[in-house]
């Protein structure tokens, strides 16, 4: 009887495998690929894991599924138009992506918005802020399968994007900022509502705090997973909270001299010695109440005047190269605007701060469990849109 | 460039910093007592920024030599084609009639041979300053060295760069796609790399100069005004 | 059923189950960016509520799913992976595109790396135009792809067609209009070009898709 070449090769794959069997048990090792769609990676971010049983020997994100060639279009764009696109790299925080192009536009133009504008700018980026992180401390839970925080997030949140809604008519993307200062000024009876805001966004981290991070199953899954050391921190460029969690004093808005009106409130820099996963949540938290503080004491210090400083309808900005780099809800977001003159840059390079942040994700899954990577992950935080610009 | 505010006090959180900038000019100094004459050019705006140049061949030494200095905060790397789009930047009406595009390249702070450059800025988180870092690619053998070894972070950044621009970079680990698919043809961030969608129907013009609906009558020659001066 | 692919289901039991697939659909999302927030706030937030309307989230895989709703840029390394999902959804299946980067590449329409539109890829059954679209403008897309579904002729569905309105199925059955939509008698008044008003009174062949808020596509 003649065997087909498939079983003549299923035979002598079965003899072969009953040889290894017999001198060791041998496991091979298994490629996982997570996403790019996948619900814990918020949004399209692939990584192939190669595993050896539950453990991770080599990973690789692979990342350029949202590349939407952000540099390459604000060449054609003018400053205004740029101010639009750019609110949709952080697309949860969008209005803080706007301020550091602005206030890079500034520097070379050499003008100051009004105080007023300074003000309002500085309450709408923290307002970002505690936007932006919600929506994080609610999608924590859910990489480990406690979903109930989500609804919680997104019900919270509506009060913050019905403010951005009032103030900016966009509850996303509200592309409010211009050079100069901003585009309106508040409706009536903004300043109230923000506070009453701002008051049930501190309830919600509460309730977090609560729910979450007093959680046996929270703690053991994330504290002493994913410990990053303070100087591999700095050489990847992690930057935020990121680097707060490994020990790193070190936040844009206190120790840059930008015209934000951040030295108007009374608020702390918040850092932990540990580096791992907890530490990393534990961090956005405490910088969620923060942010929350700021807001209410900056509410009751604007100042009257104009939203607007003087600038031409068309707005040239002249020749020169600037870098602003703000205090992301991400981490450290940077535009080095390089303009020649003309109605729109001639180059943007924009520092996006989960770039960095994902670029330690090699080293930091080497040795790690298939469920911390997920965890992992979620305590790094990034947004695709930022990675991919 | 003269400071954004009137305030001309220097204080800031971080230390040492004098009047007429001491702490940048020392980080020059410094820089030179190590790498000596691949500094080609510096400029600094006071209690502001710091911008340096150096040779191509003193690329990884001037990282090296600010990394012992201090600063061990790696920023970013990336690179600037100085060359004007052949194409044009879409400001005006397709219809009209389009001068001579300019083809001129000419560099920005601390000048430039080349029509590309690569750029990096790292920082000192302990002295609140930054440095951006820049260097000539040369023209007809576009590699540089890598700064892989040197800033863990690096990587990435090199990567996506190369696949930007084309620039090589000497001794990287893994020089491959970042972003785009593996069948990608060209350069995109080159500025004769066209966007085809422009090609096919261009931005009808961007300058908008119809008054503001609700702009008042009184308004507009002020602004007229603002914008002549 | 026999019945769906012969095409000859009475026309109560059309209605009935149009009337119960349009309120028990399940749907898959693609949410790759920005518009994927809202349509998160559209499903899982409690005040835009989506289940109200018989349409429920969160599908374990595609092939469970009723329909898609793709949101946020499709770039040109993401693509042949929503083909894939496309390929793998059971018929009857239905796309919703939300957001400006599905329906036409958006704010990104001259990116060299960005999908002028995920209807190059996939048939779209809705348009839901924003940037990005608020959720009760999404909510209202649903609506409108319910009204859709229940007015199909489930007989061209089966069969792969085009266009699968009841209206398309009777005026053929009536001898008005040949398979590939050729107008043989003129016994309905069909203008070239309907300006908005008309379109409420006379019908168009073929029916174009609907877009949220707005006519039929100049």
């Amino acid at each position: 009887m003649t065997l087909t070449d498939r079983q003549q090769l299923s035979y002598i794959a079965s003899q072969a495998a009953d040889a290894r069997l017999n001198v060791e048990l041998e496991t091979e090792g298994m490629t996982l690929n997570i996403g790019p769609q996948h619900p814990a990676t918020h949004g399209t971010l692939r990584i192939i894991c190669r595993l050896d049983g539950e453990q991770v020997v080599w990973a690789e994100p692979v990342a350029g599924y949202m590349h939407r060639g952000y540099e390459k279009l604000t060449e054609v764009r003018t400053f205004p138009q740029v101010t639009s696109l750019v609110n949709r790299i952080d697309w949860l925080g969008s209005f803080a992506n706007e301020v550091p192009f602005i206030l890079a536009a500034e520097k070379l133009m050499e003008i100051e918005a009004p105080p007023r504008a300074q003000v309002i700018r500085t309450i709408l980026f923290e307002l970002s802020r505690i936007a932006n992180v919600s929506l994080f401390l609610g999608d924590l839970g859910v990489q480990m399968g406690a979903i109930t925080p989500v609804f919680l997030a997104f019900r919270d949140r509506e009060y913050i994007l019905n403010l951005i809604e009032g103030a900016t008519g966009g509850r996303f993307h509200p592309n409010f900022d211009r050079i100069g200062g901003l585009k309106d000024d508040l409706p009536k009876g903004w300043i109230a509502e923000t506070r009453g805001a701002v008051k049930k966004l501190e309830e919600f981290c509460d309730t977090i705090d609560d729910l979450l991070f007093g959680n046996e199953i929270f703690q053991s899954r994330m504290r002493g997973i994913g410990i990053i050391p303070a100087d591999i921190a700095k050489d990847y460029g992690l930057s935020g909270a990121n680097a707060r969690a490994s020990g790193i004093d070190w936040d844009l808005r206190r120790d840059q001299d930008l015209p934000l009106s951040y030295d108007l409130a009374d608020w702390k820099v918040w850092t932990h010695p540990d580096g791992d996963s907890w530490a990393r949540c534990w961090i956005r938290l405490q910088e969620t109440r923060e942010s929350c503080k700021i807001v209410a004491q900056l509410l009751d210090q604007i100042p009257a005047g104009p939203v607007m400083t003087k600038v031409p309808r068309i707005i040239k900005v002249p020749e020169g190269e600037a870098w602003v780099a703000t205090e992301n809800p991400l981490g450290e977001m940077g535009y080095y605007v390089v303009s020649k003159g003309g109605l729109g840059p001639f180059r943007v390079k924009i520092r996006s701060a989960s770039f960095n942040n994902i670029s330690i994700v090699p080293w930091a899954l080497k040795g790690v469990y298939v469920p911390d990577v997920i965890t992992i992950l979620a305590s790094l935080y990034f947004i695709l849109g930022d990675i991919d610009r | 460039m003269a400071p954004l505010s009137d305030d001309t006090s220097t204080e800031t959180e971080a230390p040492a910093a004098l009047p007429g900038d001491g702490l940048r000019e020392g980080i020059i100094d410094n820089l030179r007592s190590h790498i000596g004459d691949a500094i080609v050019d510096t400029k600094i705006t006071p209690n502001d920024d710091l911008w340096i140049r150096v040779t191509t061949e003193g690329w990884l030494a001037a990282g090296q030599a600010l990394k012992d200095a201090g600063f061990t905060y790696f920023c970013f790397l990336s690179a600037i084609d100085w060359m004007p789009s052949p194409y044009g930047t879409g400001e005006n009406d397709p219809d009209a009639e389009q001068k001579e595009p300019d083809t001129e390249i000419v560099q920005g702070y601390t000048g430039g041979e080349t029509r590309m450059q690569v750029f990096a800025r790292v920082s000192d988180l302990s002295r609140h300053v930054g440095v951006t870092l820049k260097a000539d690619v040369p023209d007809d053998r576009s590699v540089m060295e890598s700064w892989s070894r040197l800033y863990a972070g690096a990587n990435w950044h090199e990567r996506e760069c190369h696949e930007m621009f084309g620039i090589g970079f000497d001794n990287h680990p893994d020089l491959r796609n970042m972003y785009l698919p593996g069948d990608f043809e060209g350069y995109p961030l080159r500025k004769d790399f066209p966007l085809l969608a422009r090609m096919v129907k261009p931005w009808p013009g961007i300058v908008d100069v119809e008054p503001m609906p609700a702009q008042d009558e009184e308004e507009a020659p002020a602004e007229e005004k603002a914008a002549e001066s | 059923m026999g019945l769906v692919d012969k095409g000859r289901l009475p026309a109560p039991l059309t209605k009935l189950f149009n009337m119960s697939r349009s309120y028990s659909l399940w749907v898959y999302q693609w949410g790759l960016a920005c518009c994927a927030i809202e349509m998160g706030a559209a499903f899982g937030s409690p005040r835009y509520d989506v289940m109200r309307l018989g349409v429920i989230p969160l599908p374990a895989s595609p092939r469970q799913a009723d329909f898609v709703c793709v949101s946020g840029t499709v770039t040109d390394k993401m693509a042949p992976a929503v083909k894939r999902l496309w390929e793998q959804m059971p018929e009857p299946k239905y796309a919703i595109s939300m957001g400006s980067c599905a329906n036409c590449g958006g704010p990104y329409w001259d990116s060299y790396s960005v999908t002028k539109g995920v209807d190059q890829i996939i048939p779209i059954d809705v348009y839901v135009p924003g940037c990005p679209p608020r959720p009760e403008a999404l909510l209202e897309g649903i609506v409108l792809l319910q009204q859709r579904i229940k007015n199909e002729d489930m007989a061209a569905k089966w069969r792969g067609d085009e266009f699968t309105t009841l209206q398309r199925t009777r005026a053929v059955d009536a001898g008005e209009v040949d398979r590939d939509g050729e107008l043989i008698s003129a016994t309905h008044s069909v203008s070239e070009d309907p300006t908005p008003d008309e379109a409420q009174t006379k019908p168009v062949y073929p029916p174009q898709p609907i877009i949220v808020g707005g006519g039929p596509i100049e």
